[in-house]
């Protein structure tokens, strides 16, 4: 049995990807496509909030919120620009996938123009650690799961309690016959893109003060949120929510035990899970 | 996945002789130059667009694999070791890496493509981050990260002509172009005759397929062994050329790169669109690494596929202009209409 530190890293591991994973499933609900550009929004999400705490001497908590807003900004502006005309009729998914593909590129270099490449910390934010007996927790890891829990405190109130989100229900299920009821589909769009964006932004700056930032540390988040979406089942918010906490934890358990490849044994049970049971733990089976 | 349908043959509007001419040019092009650079530019664009046929008949199928440097990795490790470690020649260890990255390939394809579309996908990710993880970690045999230092291929003898490959760059441009020849033959001949009608039909509506009798795992396992086998085949000279092989050459930039050749070079023909994209894309990352300013090389690449995607009409890419652009240059042949393009515009 590992010790209790290594599930500590676990769940906050389990933490980002969970809120990725759930941004991603939110847009591919709505837009029907994978947002490949999520790990970079979410590195944009930890510079945004390492500028604000460092530079400027905002709170880290509003500055969590400044990132939302900016990131959010930026997706909804790539919805606008690039996503909404690639997913008109005509177009196939390849082109849409290459674009948001791409503007990996185009963020990454961005990021690095802008910010340099060097790993950023923010280790002086929250120091300090809590005492529980036979070992200790970093006040640090302990803002991480609080501010998630938040989070997702915050999108289950506005996805369930507010009109924003019951339109944003209706056109997941019903576009067409959401549209006739007056909700116009296409700033549902605009706006789920800028929640997912915001998610992985929020989730980015959280990390941000356990990890460091830098220009490419969104490429494994979204490699592993992507098969925490296809473990819980596409279009599936709590198989997003399970499966990134599943992702997560395992993660650093089995890298307890094998290092290195716990990456592969991971990819491998993936792998494993998609061909016993190919709609994930939580999606609805192939019509 | 709408895929079948944006397939216009331009290939009666540009005359024959025009690409004739064009094949032709390349074909004597080291007569104007044998500078190293311009030749490796277009060594290495030509092997990409080997793996970026293969991708674009896996295409065809309807399955878009995100896995395909891998096979690049594992045909490039095959015959690095093989001539390294097991002091074989080249020429055998490069025919038994295109027969091994098959084979894995067959093996693979059986197990991932039973999950079909976006499944597919994000699979062939995860079996290429463990091809990449592998290639990290176990050092005893593909030497980690340092890579191994591949050498030259041995000489070859045609009747009384020495081809030397240590001596200079154009050996390897003609082998290169003789790769590209085979293996471009080889997926256009399968484009044409009935089985890629058949992959067509696989993608378009795999119900009714089924329904008709088409075996479809029989045609999307034909279609990604073969694009395996070629991709090994262009990892193995790829890694020969540039002399080393490490885990950070072939990773999974390296597959979106060639997914974005593909839509850009154009999914109109399996020939053309391959090479145009391969060419353009590479070449165009290939000057933009001389600029001085770091990372701008990749704002600039992300920011021109992303601009091409936008201002190309619906689905087509760069091959399917081609057309157009020759028929504005040239006048119109009278009476021509574009198959396909009454229904295009209803939408």
């Amino acid at each position: 049995m590992p010790p209790a530190g290594i599930w500590i890293d676990g769940l906050v591991q389990s933490c980002i990807y969970m809120t990725m994973a759930f941004g991603m499933v939110l847009v591919f609900s709505i837009l029907g496509i994978l947002n490949w550009t999520h790990g970079q929004f979410y590195m944009l999400g930890g510079f945004v909030v390492y500028y604000a705490v460092t530079a400027a001497g905002i709170p880290f908590p509003l500055s969590l919120l400044i990132s939302g807003a900016v990131v959010g900004g930026l997706g909804m502006l790539v919805e606008k620009v690039v996503i909404e005309r690639l997913t008109s009729p005509g177009y196939g998914i390849l082109s849409v996938t290459a674009a948001t593909n791409a503007l990996i590129f185009f963020f990454e270099g961005a990021a690095g123009m802008g910010f340099g490449l060097m790993n950023k910390g923010m280790a002086t934010v929250l120091p300090g650690v809590l005492d529980m007996g036979s070992f200790g927790v970093s006040y640090q890891k302990i803002a991480v799961i609080v501010f998630t829990l938040i989070i997702m405190v915050a999108m289950y109130i506005v996805l369930n309690l507010t009109k924003v989100g019951k339109a944003i229900r209706a056109t997941s299920q019903e576009p067409d016959a959401a549209s006739l009821y007056g909700v116009s589909v296409k700033w549902v769009r605009v706006i789920i893109m800028g929640i997912g964006c915001a998610l992985a932004a929020m989730a980015g700056g959280v990390i941000g003060i356990v990890q460091s930032v830098n220009p490419f540390m969104g490429r494994i988040p979204m490699i592993m949120s992507l098969l925490a979406v296809v473990i819980g089942g596409l279009g599936s918010l709590t198989g997003a929510i399970v499966g990134g906490i599943m992702l997560g934890l395992l993660n650093s358990v089995i890298a307890y035990s094998i290092s290195y490849y716990s990456e592969v044994a991971l990819f491998m049970l993936v792998i494993i899970l998609l061909l016993i049971r190919p709609q994930g733990l939580f999606g609805a089976a192939p019509k | 996945m709408i895929i079948g349908r944006y397939y216009i043959d331009h290939k009666s509007v540009v005359p024959k002789i025009v690409i004739g001419a064009l094949i032709a040019l390349v074909a004597i092009f080291p007569l104007f130059t044998t500078n190293m650079v311009t030749l490796s530019i277009i060594i290495l664009s030509g092997i990409w667009a080997i793996a970026v046929m293969g991708f674009l008949l896996i295409l065809r199928t309807g399955q878009f694999s995100l896995g395909q440097a891998a096979f690049m990795a594992i045909g490039g490790y095959v015959s690095a070791i093989l001539t390294v470690k097991m002091g074989m020649s080249y020429w055998p260890s490069f025919v038994a890496a295109g027969i091994i990255s098959g084979v894995i390939a067959f093996i693979i394809g059986i197990v991932v493509l039973r999950a079909g579309g976006i499944y597919f996908s994000i699979i062939t990710i995860a079996f290429g981050e463990i091809v990449r993880i592998v290639a990290m970690n176990w050092e005893s045999v593909t030497q980690g990260a340092s890579g191994i230092l591949t050498h030259a291929p041995e000489s070859l003898t045609v009747g009384n002509l020495e081809i030397n490959f240590a001596a200079s760059v154009v050996p390897y441009y003609y082998f290169m172009l003789l790769l590209v020849t085979v293996s471009a033959l080889f997926y256009w001949q399968i484009d044409r005759t009935r089985i890629g009608g058949t992959f067509r039909s696989v993608a378009a509506n795999p119900v009714l397929a089924e329904h008709l009798g088409i075996n479809l795992m029989k045609h999307r396992l034909i279609a990604f062994t073969v694009a395996g086998l070629f991709t090994g085949l262009a990892g193995a000279y790829y890694v020969t050329f540039l002399s080393v092989m490490n885990p950070l050459i072939f990773d999974l930039w390296k597959s979106v790169q060639i997914m974005m050749m593909t839509i850009v070079g154009g999914m109109g023909s399996i020939v053309g669109g391959p090479i145009i994209g391969a060419t353009l894309l590479y070449t165009l990352g290939i000057y933009l690494s001389r600029v001085p300013i770091p990372n701008i090389q990749y704002l600039v690449f992300g920011g021109v596929v992303v601009l091409l995607l936008l201002v190309l009409p619906k689905g087509t890419g760069l091959v399917d202009q081609w057309g157009k652009l020759w028929r504005r240059v040239f006048g119109e042949p009278e009476d021509f209409q574009m198959p396909g393009e009454e229904g295009m515009d209803e939408e």
